[in-house]
């Protein structure tokens, strides 16, 4: 099928793909070079290519390039995730957070939390395992809303309001265990519900490599498949794509996909909406194109919201998770409210 | 090999549910012809279509593809075999006519096997064959409602299949579009030597279009035959519950249908 679609590059792909990288390869050096001391970009480059003093190396290798490479994976993954849902339930308003993924996750962090703290209220086991929890949360909300939706999962919209009502009920556990546990739990809880970028190691981005490079390939062979997705189910099916078992497949695929991305970073919002939609704007229907895109603009939309927040806010860390809301929201809203007759 | 049938289909039973939709039906498609399934609202005939297409399971009974249970086809293999329109295909607006009907030559496609000259081949002929060439780089969302048919249609003519179900085709369009779609559908039959077979409402373009009519009624086969055999007084009064009178139209030499209206019906009797 690549054939197919490479013949149908059309000239803005190119041009798109080529300024994503470009804005990307600048936030994330800036991302590195901005901080509580300013290194020069030169000597980011040069740091980053094996030269540059001793000082600069640590603060340059050890605690800023982790926090842009987090970002990137974890915004991009995001972004991976929304685009193969927009694209197999043809609807633009479809999303990671759509599916009881995020918010399952949330509700594995906060019980964490709750249930392996002691009566003085100290975290019984190291602070390092939360994001097992929430990988643990992502999988058994995605699990939840697959027993749950039964049969019906083979069908795009009754799985999607499964996902937006078991959403809502993990929601209101995660609220009510923060309401009745002790005040610094909320605060320690809502650090990563917002979701944030600081204090990554490289080990933790080794463990998000890992799982998320598979997954990332997966979703590349399956892109093969993928464009009678944009008709409707019987054409679909007729041309010989069998929809109702892809369906599952792809689903199950973007629930690992951010499942992984927000297990370190937290709850980042609205990246797995709004960069798949703007990828599509912005190279077509191509679907390398597009996984490609998704992937760069969630990349840069983590690693610039949290570039703004630092410059924005130090030496105050506010999670990066409060700007990709602040943009996102009206940006679903006025998606909402521009939808056309038919929304591909 | 002519004479062998394209398609058995062998005491079919399938149901929604509880609701059961065809009930131990058994009919013969015969290969380069065209079949049109007709019967009044809720009698299985897209479902059958559908069924034939693999696109709902029979509880009970069979289709056979030649020699082969279509249920033992993997999914490529069937839609290189059988194409299927659907009763309102949808699409995005902004895709071109190209990439619509490009996207019929999928089946024939794998990781192994991209686009090749054999896929240029049958797209252009697809395009060509249903006069939709210029229109190529047009957005679906500019066509009319009749090219956008037409355009469906060079997809499924794309996919290279020896057997073209449509469902429906003419529905939306106004008369102008119906004759239009439905000739060129005789045009797959005799052109490119497609088996067709068609769910039509309309009885008298059935008869007009048909090699072979089949009447449906309760999930059943409850006529078979050329339109002159079928379109009777007698049997259209059992399977449609209308009483008509039946004419030969003075044009085509196709038997026509004319419902007779309550009121006739008792100045009639």
């Amino acid at each position: 099928m690549s054939a197919l679609n490479t013949s149908l590059f059309k000239a803005r792909t190119p041009v798109g793909l080529a300024i994503m990288v470009c804005a990307f390869a600048l936030l994330a050096l800036s991302g590195v070079a901005f901080g509580s001391s300013w290194i020069p970009m030169d000597q980011v480059a040069s740091v980053i290519l094996g030269a540059g003093e001793k000082t600069q190396r640590l603060i340059v290798l050890q605690l800023r390039l982790p926090r842009v490479v987090i970002a990137a994976l974890a915004g991009g993954g995001m972004a991976v995730a929304g685009y193969l849902l927009q694209k197999v339930t043809r609807n633009a308003l479809a999303s990671p957070s759509v599916l009881g993924v995020i918010d399952g996750a949330a509700l594995g962090v906060v019980l964490f939390l709750a249930l392996l703290s002691n009566e003085s209220n100290t975290l019984i086991i190291p602070i390092g395992y939360q994001p097992l929890a929430a990988l643990a949360g992502a999988v058994l909300g995605i699990t939840l809303v697959f027993l749950l939706s039964g049969r019906q999962s083979s069908s795009a919209v009754r799985l999607l309001l499964f996902g937006i009502a078991m959403a809502a009920v993990f929601k209101a556990m995660v609220m009510v265990l923060i309401l009745i546990g002790p005040i610094y739990r909320a605060s320690q809880a809502s650090r990563w519900l917002a979701g944030s970028v600081n204090e990554i190691n490289w080990s933790e981005i080794q463990i998000t490599l890992v799982m998320l490079v598979p997954l990332l390939v997966m979703a590349v062979l399956a892109a093969r498949k993928m464009p009678p997705a944009d008709l409707d189910e019987v054409s679909a099916r007729s041309i010989g794509l069998n929809l109702p078992v892809f369906r599952i497949v792809i689903f199950a695929l973007a629930a690992g996909l951010t499942a992984v991305s927000v297990a370190f970073v937290g709850g980042v919002g609205f990246i797995g909406l709004m960069a798949p939609h703007l990828a599509r704007l912005m190279v077509g229907r191509n679907v390398y194109a597009g996984l490609l895109g998704s992937f760069l603009l969630g990349a840069i939309m983590l690693v610039g919201a949290d570039l703004i927040v630092r410059v924005l806010f130090s030496p105050v860390e506010v999670p990066a998770g409060t700007v990709t809301a602040v943009i996102g929201a009206p940006y679903f809203l006025f998606l909402l409210m521009s939808r056309q007759r038919h929304d591909g | 090999m002519t004479d062998s049938p394209a398609i058995v289909i062998d005491a079919l039973s399938l149901g929604y549910g509880s609701t059961s939709v065809l009930d131990t039906l058994s009919l013969s498609i015969p290969r380069g012809k065209i079949t049109v399934l007709a019967g009044p609202n809720g009698c299985g005939k897209s479902t059958l279509l559908r069924a034939i297409r693999r696109l709902h399971k029979p509880s009970d009974g069979r289709i056979l593809l030649e020699t082969t249970d279509i249920a033992k086809l993997g999914e490529r293999m069937l839609a290189r075999q059988i194409g299927l329109l659907a009763q309102s295909p949808s699409a995005p607006d902004d895709m071109t006519v190209e990439e619509l009907v490009r996207l019929g030559r999928y089946p024939h496609q794998s990781m192994l096997q991209p686009w090749s000259p054999d896929d240029t081949r049958a797209f252009e002929a697809a395009m060509a064959g249903t006069g939709v060439a210029h229109l190529r780089h047009r957005h679906l969302g500019s066509l009319s409602g009749g090219q956008l048919q037409r355009v469906w249609i060079a997809m499924v003519l794309a996919q290279e299949t020896e057997i073209v179900c449509l469902d429906e085709p003419v529905n939306h369009l106004d008369m102008s579009h119906q004759l239009d779609c439905l000739d060129l559908v005789r045009q797959l039959n005799s052109a490119f030597g497609r088996t067709i077979v068609l769910v039509l409402h309309d009885l008298n373009l059935a008869a007009r279009y048909a090699d072979q009519l089949v009447f449906l009624r309760d999930g059943a086969v409850a006529a078979t035959g050329k339109p002159e055999e079928l379109m009777t007084q007698e049997l259209i009064a059992r399977v449609f519950d209308v009483d008509a009178m039946i004419i030969t139209d003075p044009a085509y030499g196709r038997p026509l249908c004319i419902p007779l209206n309550t009121r006739e019906r008792v100045i009639g009797a």
